[in-house]
């Protein structure tokens, strides 16, 4: 044999490190014989049925009936077993010092009090975009330059949120409906958390063109509910209305990307809207009726400012509902809803459905106490 | 340029309704805006005018005129803010502005149960319970919204991975999700029923290639194989044809185990050869299912759907054009 063929041949092997043994192995005691009997033969299938149409069976895919039973015994001891360990050991050892945890202002976001300009260097809200980049517009926002990237000033920051979040307190104290956006990747958990708090909407996908402008017909199938001063459900008398009532529009848009939504932030600007934005030093902060100057690209920056201007609104709503407990309605009701319907068709209308209802479901008459409680309460308000 | 200025008593008012800032705004003008407020704060006055304007106060009069057209029950005379019914309308879905409230909000419900028992035990993938999924025409008709493709996929995905949770510690908020989407009949239960053995211990399997079919029947046996009633050698001429005819037994090693034998009609030898093999391989497969693997492995249990081309119009043939003369 010529020697170079054999070097061809064998040097792989020859050269190849040892075999290594397996960590696991040294760790536990219990053998592993099964599992590497059936690899080998899984590998040994492979290679013989790989030209020849003899019965292919894979042992890895049929696992051994008492491996199988055991594992499913083993496992639900084994989880609550680990849960009773780590809250017995939880508060042994050394204190880990307080570390980063991603997820943590879209848990417990911080308040509009809570805002420091160390959070906000913290979330990295001081980062421009790149000097070539820039929108002039935002010149007075602008805090200097660093390694050729704009730094924004975190007290111009600063100072905007507070004034942002003071906005949606006062809208959600007045009833108004407030429209979280964020339509880009990762957004959505803060969005829809800042929704949740202020008690607002969410939109974290596309924004369809005409949601505003055109929302007769976009949103003809969404449903619409009528509720009282204390945000109870009123559910009978506005049937009729409440199904040819017009498409809603908000009271107020957060937008946390406004570079991408420019032809929703133009929808509020024809309706009257007043929008709210996250604007990078790339932005136009004329797009937008007010201007948070911050980093727009930074998800934990955008966490942090969805999250105050949503605590921000749930403060609100608590204030107003607080209000309406004693005694004053902080909004109007609006222009053309008037009262429930009451007598004539509508009652037998209702009373039918009713009637179907309670045949349905037993004990059912709530309904009517309730609407006259009402209508009883209101000349008192 | 020139601006001719609005009298004293207009100028604030305009500039609530209309423009932005004005270019020049000089010191003068800004103490002529009256305050206001907007805060929610219960001691406004506490700071002294530090507040940016006055808390809005909804006038009587206008009150009044929006709502006396309909406050009819309660008298045309009986009006003001104390008649106001205290109703508006709200959206009944967090998702309204997304056109696709009902969708939304499922996607967001699977995706907290998702997060909420991440840390659950899962099983290895393949290892699950099988689930068949409702269709997206059936998504589509329940929540009446015309929802993409690509959206309910997603919606799939997140019920794949609450599906992979362990079945000893599936919660019951997560099974009571996996069956609200589950489809009402389970078709991994619908399984062909295996080709009978019959009481001679036979069995019957049928194929077709080309024009040819062919049914053949196959027993324990030494190896004999009859077609028509020929033995092998005497029914085809090629030995390729004969190889064929018994290739389902040969790939599995069962030429010596089994007899056959076959009836074939129509077309012609390769066409009634290749049907032949169809026939043993389904006949055998009724007999050891544990094959079926090898014999799928081995193509004989796959219909060829090649037939003759048709002639076409034009054409001498299907394909072949006439021959082209020059003049």
């Amino acid at each position: 044999m010529i020697l170079r063929n054999i070097a061809l041949r064998h040097g792989r092997r020859a050269l190849a490190p040892p075999l290594r043994k397996s960590f696991l192995r040294s760790l536990t005691t219990d053998t592993l014989t099964q599992d590497s009997i059936s690899v080998e033969e899984s590998i040994g299938q492979q290679q013989t049925s790989a030209y020849s149409h003899e019965l292919p069976i894979n042992p890895l895919h049929f696992s051994n009936p008492n491996n199988a039973t055991r594992a499913k015994e083993g496992v639900k001891e084994n989880y609550f077993l680990t849960k009773h360990l780590k809250k017995r050991t939880a508060k042994l050892g050394a204190v880990v010092e307080p570390v980063y945890v991603p997820d943590t202002f879209v848990r417990n976001p911080p308040k509009p009090e809570d805002v420091t300009l160390e959070l906000l260097l913290a979330s990295q809200s001081h980062l421009g975009h790149s000097t070539s980049l820039w929108n002039p517009a935002n010149q007075r926002y602008i805090f200097g330059i660093r390694q050729g990237v704009h730094i924004i000033s975190l007290e111009e920051t600063a100072a905007h949120l507070r004034r942002a979040a003071k906005v949606v307190e006062g809208v959600a104290y007045h009833g108004g409906l407030i429209l979280f956006v964020g339509t880009r990747a990762g957004q959505s958990s803060a969005v829809v958390k800042a929704a949740e708090l202020a008690k607002g909407c969410h939109l974290f996908e596309r924004w369809i063109p005409g949601t505003i402008t055109n929302g007769d017909q976009l949103l003809a199938k969404c449903d619409l509910k009528v509720v009282d001063k204390d945000d109870t459900e009123i559910t009978s008398g506005f049937e009729t209305k409440v199904e040819e009532w017009t498409a809603l529009k908000p009271d107020l848009v957060v937008c946390l990307n406004p570079l991408e939504n420019y032809i929703m932030l133009h929808e509020c600007g024809l309706n009257n809207i007043p929008t709210m934005g996250i604007i990078d030093t790339d932005a136009d902060p004329t797009w937008v009726t007010y201007p948070i100057p911050a980093n727009d690209d930074s998800i934990r920056c955008i966490q942090v400012i969805a999250g105050v201007l949503g605590r921000a609104g749930e403060e609100g709503q608590k204030k107003r509902l607080e209000a309406a407990r004693t005694g004053t309605v902080t909004w109007l009701p609006p222009p053309g809803l008037g009262r429930p319907e009451v007598g004539g068709e509508a009652e037998k209308a209702s009373f039918a459905a009713k009637s179907a209802q309670s045949t349905v479901v037993q004990g059912n008459s709530e309904a009517s106490p309730v609407f006259t409680r009402q209508i009883g309460d209101s000349p008192e308000l | 340029m020139k601006v001719s200025r609005p009298p004293a008593g207009l100028r604030e008012t305009l500039q609530c309704a209309c423009t932005p800032r004005p270019a020049v705004f000089n010191r003068q003008r800004a103490f002529e805006i009256r305050p206001r407020r907007f805060t929610t704060a219960p001691i406004p006055q506490a700071s002294g005018g530090r507040f940016a304007a006055a808390p809005v106060r909804f006038p009587q009069q206008r009150e009044n005129r929006n709502f006396q057209q309909d406050d009819d029950i309660g008298g045309a005379d009986a009006v003001g803010p104390k008649d106001l019914f205290y109703a508006r309308l709200v959206p009944a879905s967090r998702s309204y502005f997304t056109a696709q409230p009902i969708f939304t909000d499922d996607l967001l419900s699977l995706q907290h149960l998702v997060a909420k028992y991440a840390n659950l035990p899962t099983v290895k993938p393949g290892e699950q319970p099988r689930v068949s999924w409702r269709g997206l025409a059936e998504y589509r008709d329940q929540v009446g919204e015309s929802v993409k493709a690509s959206k309910y996929q997603k919606i799939v995905k997140l019920l794949a991975r609450l599906n992979q949770i362990h079945p000893s510690l599936v919660p019951a908020d997560v099974q009571e999700a996996i069956n609200e989407y589950r489809r009402d009949i389970d078709v991994f239960k619908n399984v062909r029923r295996p080709a009978p053995v019959d009481g001679m211990g036979r069995t019957l399997g049928a194929g077709r290639r080309k024009s040819a079919t062919a049914r053949a029947w196959l027993v324990e046996g030494n190896g004999e194989v009859l077609v028509n009633g020929k033995t092998l050698v005497e029914a085809f001429g090629r030995v390729h044809d004969r190889e064929s005819v018994i290739w389902a037994l040969k790939a599995t090693n069962r030429i010596d185990k089994y007899n056959v034998w076959g009836l074939s009609q129509g077309g012609g030898t390769t066409g009634q050869a290749e049907a032949l093999t169809l026939a043993i391989g389904k006949a055998l497969m009724a007999h050891e299912p544990a094959l079926k693997p090898a014999l799928r492995r081995a193509g004989v249990l796959t219909r060829d759907p090649k037939r003759v081309e048709r002639k076409k119009p034009g054409k001498e043939k299907a394909r072949k054009m006439p021959a082209w003369v020059k003049r």
